[in-house]
């Protein structure tokens, strides 16, 4: 390594673009040494490997690891047979896939509109701002799981009849409200500390995205007289839907990657008598995971979310 | 008499005043001064209350965690407490070994972080600055890297591991950091790559001209270039390493010897009793904890407490830097 760098610095530099090119491109190489070598590593290998351990049962002796071919045993076994004490995998999947659904677009529509507020300019802004990327820092798992007290805290607190301090179905109910009515809104209340603490990321992402608009296009709309509304839909909007696949992508990943499924996935690496049936349940896992960015490839394209606006 | 004449000088003011509002662009002004209002009323309704549904957890807790024991069930304390003390901070401290977890989780922190940071910071500078054919193949890869979930690699990496007898050790999210691929390294690799493109080309050419190697070219001006990215990307890597609770689990990196905030957290919250029992905390508050179970769950709350209190801090000091780090330049381009 020592050698090449003086080898490279060596080498007559005022030897025209050429020789620049090839000092480039020995250079690109040396920069991505270390993460070739960990994609390698660390990505590659161990992807495939992880689906050829999904159809084997795996048990480690002391000489080594001991394979069995067995089909699909594993992915019937995590999609009909696993259970943990209180929920099972099939439910869990089903729960965050469910949520993730619904959590997505309120999450992307509320931090493009977050965005938008934080963007304009207002006096205390950089504290608002500062306040707005608390949850990216606090979001932990172990944070939640303290917080929650765990589930043997939990427990005694319900048996006690102190669960909730504030119970806000009560009083709506008390109001006389539709129950369709309450339910929503207290799944809506309930869902603002979660969508807050996914929305910290999305929200930074959409706010550089909107910074990058061209400043150009703002001032010519405002000469021409077109209010905030307008110039939102015609110029931001369309402007920043590029980025709402990142975000998408983003959120996506992160909500599975925070929900109890990967918990019953690392649980059950704990366990070394499980192996090939973790593997199996990370493969349902990311395939889900595909499967739910296909489906919203397919409703970007249909509605044309991410096109250019300008070409055509 | 003299109450007919002022009802007169109303009537012919009203009158006035109605003829003021009738003319059409003060109609204009008042419309769009009444729609500044009341956009800005809104604005300021959202924006207040969601702080308020962020600090709101943060600051109830530092409340609590600064109440007498005998105060956790009385009712009429609320916010300030009534017997102020630092005995849930003192049995929280005992419970997660907080010190030498402190310690620990800042070294397994900021280590990686640097490791993440020159590893990313050259691939991304690569992908952007110095293309060759094929480098756009090999940015699909970072992609994918991003989007597929370390689960679905954790195993065949922890056979690795165990081969290596790096299981239990460190040394693990070291290399895994250095080699670019820790804890959301792809993510990473995409911001300095945004960043370095966005840096004007004339500097590199300028550079170039006046005979300075590649490398130089990085080391001497793109780099100090960069320090918004590299404040983005340094906070992001410590962040979520600190918070980190999969790979340290999977690897096993915790331990008696070396104990990390994360899984001292986890295994406090899980089993408070017997890590008050096992850490000798049942002595600073008596044996009958049961009596109260409350107190379980708040010696809980105050340990999540210390947990995130130095990442709040660090916060504080850098939070001017890393907001105006997103305004200078899109993160995303």
């Amino acid at each position: 390594m020592a050698e090449l760098v003086k080898k490279i610095n060596k080498a007559p530099i005022s030897s025209g673009p050429r020789q620049y090119r090839k000092q480039k491109l020995i250079w690109a190489f040396v920069f991505l040494t270390p993460w070739i070598l960990g994609l390698l590593i660390f990505f590659i290998i161990p992807f495939f490997r992880s689906l050829y351990f999904s159809f084997y049962t795996l048990e480690p002796t002391p000489d080594g690891i001991i394979l069995t071919f067995n089909g699909f045993k594993n992915y019937f076994y995590a999609l009909n047979q696993h259970v943990t004490s209180n929920t099972s995998f099939r439910v869990e999947l089903i729960n965050t896939t469910l949520d993730a659904l619904i959590n997505i677009p309120v999450l992307l529509i509320f931090s493009l509109f977050i965005a938008v507020l934080l963007n304009m300019k207002f006096r205390g802004r950089a504290f608002v701002r500062a306040i707005f990327f608390i949850p990216v820092i606090l979001n932990s798992a172990a944070v939640t799981t303290a917080l929650g007290g765990g589930d043997a805290i939990a427990s005694i607190l319900a048996e006690q009849g102190i669960n909730q301090i504030f119970d806000l179905e009560f009083y709506l109910v008390q109001t006389g409200m539709m129950p369709w009515l309450i339910t929503f809104i207290v799944g809506l209340i309930d869902r603002i500390y979660v969508v807050l603490s996914l929305a910290g990321v999305p929200i930074l992402l959409f706010l550089a995205s909107i910074q990058s608009v061209p400043k150009h296009l703002y001032e010519a709309a405002k000469i021409e007289g077109a209010t905030g509304y307008e110039t939102f839909w015609l110029i931001t909007l369309p402007n920043v839907s590029p980025h709402i696949i990142t975000v998408t992508v983003y959120a996506l990943v992160d909500s599975f990657l925070t929900s109890p499924v990967s918990g019953i996935i690392s649980q059950e690496l704990g366990k070394s008598n499980r192996w090939g049936e973790s593997a199996a349940m990370a493969w349902i896992y990311v395939s889900t995971i595909i499967l739910i960015l296909l489906l919203f490839a397919v409703f970007a394209k249909i509605f044309k979310i991410g096109g250019s606006h300008y070409e055509n | 008499m003299k109450i007919s004449k002022i009802l007169d000088r109303i009537k012919a003011n009203i009158n006035e005043v109605i003829d003021y509002f009738n003319q059409p662009r003060t109609k204009l002004v008042w419309k769009k001064r009444l729609g500044e209002f009341f956009g800005k009323l809104f604005r300021m309704i959202i924006l207040f209350g969601l702080c308020f549904v962020i600090l709101f957890p943060i600051i109830q807790q530092i409340s609590m965690a600064l109440r007498a024991p005998q105060d956790v069930n009385n009712p009429a304390v609320i916010w300030i407490p009534e017997n102020w003390s630092l005995m849930n901070l003192k049995i929280s401290i005992v419970v997660l070994d907080y010190w030498r977890a402190l310690l620990n989780t800042f070294q397994l922190s900021f280590i990686s972080m640097l490791l993440q940071l020159f590893s990313t910071a050259l691939a991304g500078y690569a992908f952007s600055r110095l293309r060759f054919r094929g480098s756009n193949i090999l940015f699909i890869f970072v992609i994918i890297t991003i989007v597929t979930p370390p689960q679905a690699l954790s195993l065949a990496q922890f056979l690795y591991f165990r081969q290596t007898g790096l299981i239990g050790k460190q040394f693990s999210i070291y290399l895994m950091s250095g080699l670019g691929m820790g804890i959301r390294s792809g993510i990473f690799i995409y911001i300095f790559r945004q960043f370095f493109k966005g840096l004007p080309s004339e500097l590199a050419e300028s550079a170039q001209l006046d005979g300075a190697s590649v490398f130089r070219t990085f080391w001497n001006i793109m780099l100090p270039n960069a320090r918004g990215a590299i404040v983005t990307v340094g906070l992001f890597a410590f962040v979520w390493q600190w918070n980190d609770a999969y790979y340290v689990a999977i690897f096993d990196v915790s331990s008696e010897a070396f104990p990390l905030l994360t899984m001292q957290l986890i295994n406090a919250a899980e089993g408070m009793y017997q890590a008050l029992f096992y850490t000798g905390g049942l002595s600073l508050i008596g044996q009958n904890v049961w009596e109260n179970p409350l107190f379980l769950a708040l010696i809980s709350n105050v340990s999540a407490l210390l947990m995130m209190l130095p990442l709040l801090l660090m916060y504080l000091l850098v939070q001017k830097q890393f907001v105006e780090s997103i305004e200078r330049t899109g993160i995303v381009g």
